[in-house]
């Protein structure tokens, strides 16, 4: 297994410059987590990866050579906006995504019938595409990017869209690719699926990269300064504190709030407030800020809080955590 | 090229067995002869009284002596009466206006010396049939009337009435050969052939490249392939689907024409060949003076080699067309530039078939984006020398390489922007990238 190398890579359009200087390194048995809001250069650094586009300074490199026909063979791409051929039936469909990554027929269909069947998809290889839900086509075009076994997958988004039992499917899937040794790339917005599956995290914002490293490492940077508290009772307190600039609130429900303290404030202080305002404290913690904070405190310091708090809550999903409800 | 022939064979299996692409095939030829036939024999059918009976005309014949031969020109074609006795003719007009009559045919005594005019007057105008016919039957009375009056003997008739046949045959280094006409028509239709197919058929490489940016599958295929891989491997699987079509559409035509002479021969009466009763088909083909020409192989192969060098060329930009928009409805402007050079060569077929040796189509049929229309017409008459053909046909490869460089590049980009329609200034951008 091998590393994925991208090494100072720049991309312009029309003058603009969509990814600015981005180096990164993505180890196998790891998952690397790539973020970044809405045109932070996610999209273009993953097409420079699969050789879809090529860089206009720099260079990508998977097992010590230049990314091209070879690695695209070895890689497996689910791309943000999924796509399938409407027309044709699941079982060619796959077969010619597989074929055209080198695979002959033969093992296509072996390795095509091994996916079905994990799927609980097993009669649908005679079905057309366009007869299946949006669900199931995700699912079938997830096993496309499967089919030929790759050493190296770019996962974009991979759990839009999919309900809870599929997310977790998917999540149990991608987990034993990191037991057996492949590198994989996860692009994300959804900061609580990132935590939980990724090893190391790149943060990009307006094509630059502004954090990187070990997700615990990146966490221990920013220290232990949020507070988790639920309780029973008045949360009229809570208003309080946030008025007097004590603390930040970015995660609040009836008997549950999470916050940010500021000002150096100490966390006794929000424990004490708490004691004397509500009936019952069940929980008191703290802990790290969630990533989804940091990310939007490095993307505020970077393009303004607004876009930041726009673009970490922008794509959120119906089904609100997917894969952190297991 | 494994990748390629992956990609031809896939494009080509997934449409041609749509029951659209099978009934087109079966059905084209079915509805070609039906829009050539039909309005001939509808005529015919119009002429022969177009169902109804044959109209009642009375006749005010001036002169006495015209009616009982015009009675036995016509048959059954026209019921003939004679004006009743001294009616006026004005009653006769207004008996046609109240439908006692269908027409009034008016003939003067001038008729019998060479001057004056015959008038037929009716509610309804005449069809071209009728006038043609109805011309023809008093032009050919007043004749015999006259020749009677003047005694003319049979053997003079017979010298006015007796046709001289002109069998045009063209010269070749092999020999005197049949059907000119039939083989000048024949380039034509080869040449209509390639603009309607070319046209279809780059319509569909358009459709298909919309088709895989909008269900954005292409963006998973250009990360296994090349785009020009896929640009190739489409534009050739949609190809050797028209191939397909077209050699079984010349299929259909070889057997039609294998059973045409003897369906011909049942319509005809061979007395009226001056050949014995039970004559063979072939004979009385010969003798109708139609001849079904031996198509040239040389024609054949040719064709083909055009047909599929214009494919080429212009399904190139039908997909680079495609690569730069989002959906069918937004692609027109993009394809309006297309069809004006693929227009141009069939405005000007009918001239280069009047002279296909002209200085004009031997320059139009060099030009690439005509040549594949042009040249089949200019191999049929005979006018095209083979190194004409030759420097044609390289010509056109070498536009069709130059055009899928150029394809390629705005296909590369066009098929992973969305968002914005491009426009051409975009478009000479993304070639230039």
């Amino acid at each position: 297994m091998a590393d994925l190398s991208v090494e100072h890579v720049t991309k312009r359009y029309n003058g603009a410059t969509a990814v600015d200087d981005v180096s990164f390194e993505a180890r196998p048995g790891r998952i690397l987590g790539l973020l970044g809001p809405n045109g932070a250069g996610k999209t273009s650094t993953i097409r420079m990866i699969t050789h879809i586009i090529m860089p206009d300074a720099g260079r990508v490199t998977y097992d010590g050579a230049r990314v091209g026909p070879t690695s695209q063979q070895r890689m497996g791409y689910l791309p943000e906006e999924r796509g399938l051929y409407k027309k044709l039936k699941v079982g060619e469909q796959l077969r010619y995504l597989a074929e055209l990554k080198g695979v002959d027929r033969h093992t296509a269909d072996e390795k095509i019938t091994h996916w079905l069947r994990r799927f609980e998809a097993t009669g649908w290889a005679d079905k057309k595409t366009d007869e299946l839900s949006k669900g199931m086509q995700q699912k079938v075009q997830f096993i496309a990017t499967l089919l030929h076994d790759p050493s190296l997958y770019i996962f974009d988004e991979p759990f839009s869209g999919l309900d809870p039992l599929n997310a977790q499917l998917l999540r149990d899937i991608i987990l034993e690719l990191r037991a057996d040794g492949v590198t994989i790339l996860f692009a994300s917005h959804r900061m609580e699926q990132v935590e939980q599956l990724c090893d190391d995290i790149c943060l990009m914002s307006q094509g630059r990269l502004v954090l990187e490293g070990p997700l615990q490492d990146v966490k221990s940077r920013f220290g232990r300064d949020t507070v988790v508290l639920e309780f029973e009772g008045d949360d009229a307190f809570l208003d309080r504190l946030e008025k007097e600039g004590r603390v930040s609130i970015h995660n609040r429900s009836t008997r549950r709030a999470e916050m940010r303290l500021q000002n150096g404030t100490p966390a006794r202080r929000v424990l004490e407030d708490a004691m004397q305002h509500t009936s019952e404290i069940y929980h008191f913690e703290q802990v790290a800020p969630p990533l989804n904070e940091i990310f939007i405190d490095v993307v505020s310091e970077e393009q303004g809080a607004d876009v930041a708090r726009r673009s970490s809550r922008e794509r959120d999903p119906v089904l609100p955590d997917a894969v952190g409800a297991s | 090229m494994q990748k390629i022939w992956t990609i031809l064979r896939s494009e080509f299996w997934r449409r041609v067995r749509t029951t659209g692409f099978i009934l087109s095939t079966l059905l084209a030829p079915v509805g070609f002869v039906a829009i050539m036939v039909a309005p001939s024999l509808l005529a015919a059918w119009a002429a022969g009284g177009g169902g109804s009976d044959a109209p009642t005309v009375v006749v005010a014949d001036e002169t006495d002596r015209l009616l009982p031969v015009l009675k036995k020109r016509a048959g059954a074609d026209y019921q003939l009466e004679a004006r009743p006795a001294g009616t006026p003719t004005d009653s006769l007009r207004s008996a046609v206006l109240d439908g006692e009559y269908d027409a009034l045919l008016m003939l003067p005594q001038a008729l019998l010396n060479g001057q004056g005019e015959a008038r037929y007057y009716s509610t309804e105008s005449t069809g071209f049939t009728d006038r043609f016919a109805l011309g023809d039957l008093v032009e050919e009375t007043v004749r015999e009337v006259r020749l009677d009056q003047r005694g003319t003997p049979t053997e003079v008739r017979a010298i006015m009435e007796a046709n001289v046949p002109v069998q045009m045959r063209r010269l070749t280094a092999e020999g005197a050969q049949g059907g000119g006409a039939i083989l000048t028509a024949l380039g034509f239709g080869l040449g209509f052939l390639t603009y309607f197919m070319v046209f279809i058929y780059g319509q569909f490489v358009m459709q298909g490249v919309i088709e895989e940016k909008a269900t954005r599958v292409v963006e998973v295929v250009v990360s296994s392939v090349r785009p020009f891989q896929l640009l190739l491997g489409k534009v050739l699987g949609i190809g050797a689907m028209a191939l397909v079509q077209v050699v079984l559409w010349s299929a259909f035509v070889l057997a039609g024409l294998a059973f045409a002479a003897p369906l011909t021969a049942l319509f005809l009466d061979p007395a009226d060949l001056d050949l014995p009763q039970g004559a063979e088909p072939e004979k009385m083909m010969e003798a109708a003076g139609v001849t079904l020409p031996t198509v040239p192989l040389e024609l054949v192969v040719w064709f083909v080699l055009f047909f599929l060098g214009g494919y080429l060329l212009y399904s190139s930009l039908f997909a680079a067309a495609g690569s730069a928009v989002e959906q069918q409805q937004d692609a027109q402007s993009l394809v309006f530039p297309i069809t004006i050079p693929l227009l141009i060569p069939i405005v000007f077929a009918q001239f280069v078939i009047e002279s296909p040796g002209s200085a004009l189509a031997v320059g139009l049929s060099q030009v690439p984006f005509f040549s594949p229309i042009l040249m089949p017409v200019r191999i049929a008459a005979g006018a095209a020398s083979f190194s004409e053909i030759a420097l044609a046909f390289t010509l056109l490869v070498a536009s069709f390489l130059a055009m899928i460089w150029v394809s390629a590049r705005i296909y590369r980009t066009g098929i992973l922007m969305y968002g914005k329609k491009a426009g051409f200034a975009e478009l000479w951008r993304w070639v230039r990238r």
